[in-house]
């Protein structure tokens, strides 16, 4: 089993052709339904075509695509640095939470987004301190970061409000951009929530530092090599450490978009994120640790989510509950499909420093 | 390393282990999360608001919380109040043992699984599946049979069922990970969201019981049920069921010591490589186990249906995440398993108490849960914390009983 990364270099073309067909087979049936709806108007393909060119399924594609992107880059830098954070949907939830809570007691949106990011950062430090310095396994560990905020973020909930539901705050609003937003489409685009632009910045900034930057080549030597890494004369517990709070403020960025777009914390079962952070992994995986590639698989789940929830509006369709586990289904086939991927050589391991 | 690997070396460093220097460190965990709960219950006493009267006091200053009356109820509730005298096994105690047996069996699906080297996250998903066939199934089954020809044919018809879908959907990510690659932990816990779904669509539409508002199917009749033996009707428990329980620790341990089935999970376990020369089929392992920890988590299912609730209803409670921890916590050991669902029905069981005694809210538990995991995952953090304390282990002692001792023993060269 442990010999994937042996035939990493042959398999590479395989899952990469892989992942070009599951992308041509998606856009050739997009435009194939584009054409026919052009053709037959009134029919299901016609609907469909129509929502599939709608401003408003761009703008909620975008709206629920932040939450898991910002998460998806976060999983990126904790898994490039070779900590592998499945704790993400934890941190999402421990700041969906915070956020709403400081906006509540302040009145500041902005005040409590970046409380939702500090309580997302502090959790995402712990991890750390347990996975890096206590060599606790990666796994284990975020399974347990994501328990602990399951029932961290409902039990303040209850402690403070009497319920596992959050009152309602102020939402973000949105920022339009003048004349651009008039433009068919795309105006979307540039009629949004600020954590929208935020995340097109993050998305912009991850690659930078990993393209671009010693820190970005230092976190891709700490997964892949840590050893050479520690030779010349980087500390690798250092880097991790950097590289999964990063990861705890990218995806704290995520909650706290994400409570805050609403404007309520609901914690009740799975609270609202939902899977969100898990399907974040895929997504990056799906994107190959790519930031932009993360943010383009990130969008495909959340614009068959956003077609979905214009389908079910119009009262199309499949029930309402197997709608919704659609995304769930979608990712599924899409490991299925992608198998096995190029994992950092030393994700997942413990590293001596050597005296 | 994949994910898997990764398990697998963390599960024989679990594995390896001394028995000794396991149920130190997981005391240990239980004791430090109970600790940090009593903070945490301190700390929320503080930010909720209650009359002058009504707060305890410590180190001079109001909490609305009192942690040792939380703690107490937790415990020494959940076990029918064996202190105050007048102790009856009939009340609260029978519902500790009820959520025992049934964590008995999430315990076992993920021990199994985990000594295959295989993160069974779905436990939960197959549970539900097989809560729903058994409800379903049972209740067809119901209208040829009635009386105790009933009980004594439907109750091993309803494991059956349970047992049956469970397993299947329990094979899906076997199948999955084994000819497709899909990373299990991944898949398993989309299948739960998946299972979730579609048995709301299944209970609010097609098998919705049409007297009821609630989403659940039509209740079985009370021959289809466990009978309460010994037990008041009320506890929902019946002995018969922790009876299979027993019955379900003796034969896992049985077939994963004793048998070649057993040998193949536990080579590909802890080392597939050898395994394979071994000329153990690994995929084939790796569907069987997975299909066979469905299984045992679809009894849990089944159990659930048949002995607690007498219907299918959507928002089934977390047996199967908290299988997860009751397996951890037992080092995946079936004799474990035993000892440590025992505890978590107490956790779970006295829930309800702290609800009915104190404001607390009953999300604690949850809490609790993810703390316990955390510390039993990291045994290098108890190593340290002994070093510092003397006269606890000796430094050498803790190496020579540590699974990873290359590791460790360059850690060691550290300090």
């Amino acid at each position: 089993m442990s010999d994937a990364a042996g035939d990493g270099e042959g398999g590479f073309v395989e899952r990469y052709s892989t992942r070009a067909l599951f992308a041509g087979t998606t856009v050739a049936a997009v435009v194939a339904l584009l054409v026919a709806g052009l053709l037959f108007p009134d029919s299901l393909a016609g609907t469909l075509a129509a929502v599939l060119t709608s401003e408003n399924t761009l703008a909620a594609a975008l709206r629920l695509s932040v939450p898991i992107a910002f998460a998806a880059l976060g999983g990126i830098f904790a898994e490039k640095s070779g900590v592998i954070n499945i704790g993400l949907e934890g941190l999402l939830i421990i700041s969906a939470f915070g956020a709403v809570y400081v906006t509540e007691v302040t009145g500041g949106v902005w005040v409590g987004f970046v409380a939702g990011v500090v309580a997302s950062t502090l959790l995402a430090a712990l991890f750390a301190v347990v996975t890096i310095k206590f060599r606790a396994d990666q796994i284990i560990a975020g399974l347990a970061v994501w328990l602990i905020a399951l029932g961290l973020a409902p039990f303040a909930s209850q402690v403070i409000y009497n319920s596992p539901n959050t009152p309602t705050v102020q939402t973000m609003g949105s920022i339009a951009v003048p004349v651009l937003e008039d433009l068919p489409f795309f105006g979307a685009l540039f009629s949004a929530s600020p954590t929208v632009y935020l995340l097109f910045l993050a998305v912009f900034c991850s690659w930078y530092v990993f393209e671009r930057t010693a820190f970005g080549r230092w976190i891709r030597a700490s997964g892949e090599n840590p050893k050479a890494l520690d030779t010349a004369g980087v500390s690798v517990t250092h880097v991790r450490y950097a590289a999964v709070i990063i990861s705890g403020v990218l995806a704290g960025m995520g909650g706290a978009a994400l409570s805050l777009d609403l404007g309520q914390f609901t914690g009740n079962g799975p609270t609202m994120v939902n899977g969100k952070g898990f399907i974040a992994i895929v997504a990056y995986l799906f994107g190959n640790y790519n930031p932009v590639g993360a943010f383009l698989s990130t969008m495909l789940f959340a614009g068959l989510d956003a077609v979905q929830t214009v389908l079910q509006l119009q009262g199309i369709g499949v029930p309402r509950q197997l709608i919704r586990i659609t995304p769930f289904v979608v990712v599924i086939i899409v490991l299925a499909l992608v198998g096995r991927t190029q994992l950092p050589e030393a994700a997942g391991d413990h590293y001596e420093t050597e005296e | 390393m994949s994910p898997a690997d990764r398990a697998r070396k963390a599960l024989s460093r679990l594995v390896e282990a001394s028995a000794t220097e396991r149920i130190l460190i997981s005391s240990a965990a239980l004791v430090l999360s109970v600790l940090i709960g009593a903070v945490l219950v301190l700390v929320a006493g503080r930010m909720t608001s209650c009359t002058a009267g009504e707060a305890v006091y410590y180190f001079g200053t109001g909490f609305c919380y009192d942690p040792v009356v939380v703690f107490d109820r937790l415990f020494l509730g959940a076990l029918g109040d064996p202190l105050s005298g007048g102790w009856s096994p009939n009340g609260q105690f029978a519902i500790t043992l009820r959520e025992t047996t049934l964590l008995l069996f999430t315990g076992l699906s993920v021990a199994l699984a985990f000594r295959a080297g295989i993160f069974n996250i779905g436990t939960q998903g197959q549970m539900v599946v097989g809560a729903l066939a058994t409800a379903l199934g049972v209740l067809w089954a119901s209208a040829f049979v009635s009386g105790l020809v009933g009980t004594v044919v439907l109750i091993p018809f309803g494991l059956l069922v349970g047992s049956v879908f469970g397993g299947l959907y329990g094979a899906i990510p076997g199948v999955l990970k084994a000819y497709a690659d899909a990373n299990e932990v991944i898949t398993t816990i989309m299948l739960n969201f998946v299972a979730t779904g579609v048995a709301l669509y299944l209970v609010s539409g097609v098998f919705k019981d049409p007297n009821s508002a609630a989403n659940q199917t039509v209740p079985l009749p009370e021959f289809a049920q466990f009978p309460s033996l010994f037990f008041g009707a009320r506890q929902d428990f019946s002995i018969v069921a922790l009876g299979f329980g027993l019955v379900a620790i003796a034969a896992l341990y049985y077939v994963l010591e004793h048998t070649a089935f057993g040998y193949d999970v536990r080579t590909s376990g802890v080392q597939p490589e050898a395994a394979e020369y071994g000329g153990v089929d690994s995929k084939r392992t790796i569907v069987a186990s997975l299909a066979l920890s469905g299984a045992l988590a679809g009894i849990a299912g089944a159990m659930y249906v048949m002995m607690i609730l007498g219907t299918f209803q959507t928002g089934i409670p977390d047996y199967g995440f908290d299988g997860i921890t009751v397996s951890i916590l037992a080092g995946n050991n079936p004799l474990g398993v035993g000892v440590a669902a025992l505890l978590f029905g107490v956790l779970k069981s006295g829930t309800t108490v702290v609800q009915f005694a104190t404001d607390v809210p009953p999300q604690l538990v949850g809490v609790l849960r993810g703390l316990i995991i955390l510390f039993v995952a990291m045994p290098e953090f108890f190593r340290l914390l002994a070093k510092g304390l003397p006269g606890q282990w000796s430094e050498s002692e803790a190496v020579a009983t540590d699974g990873g001792v290359a590791v460790d023993q360059g850690g060691e060269t550290d300090e």
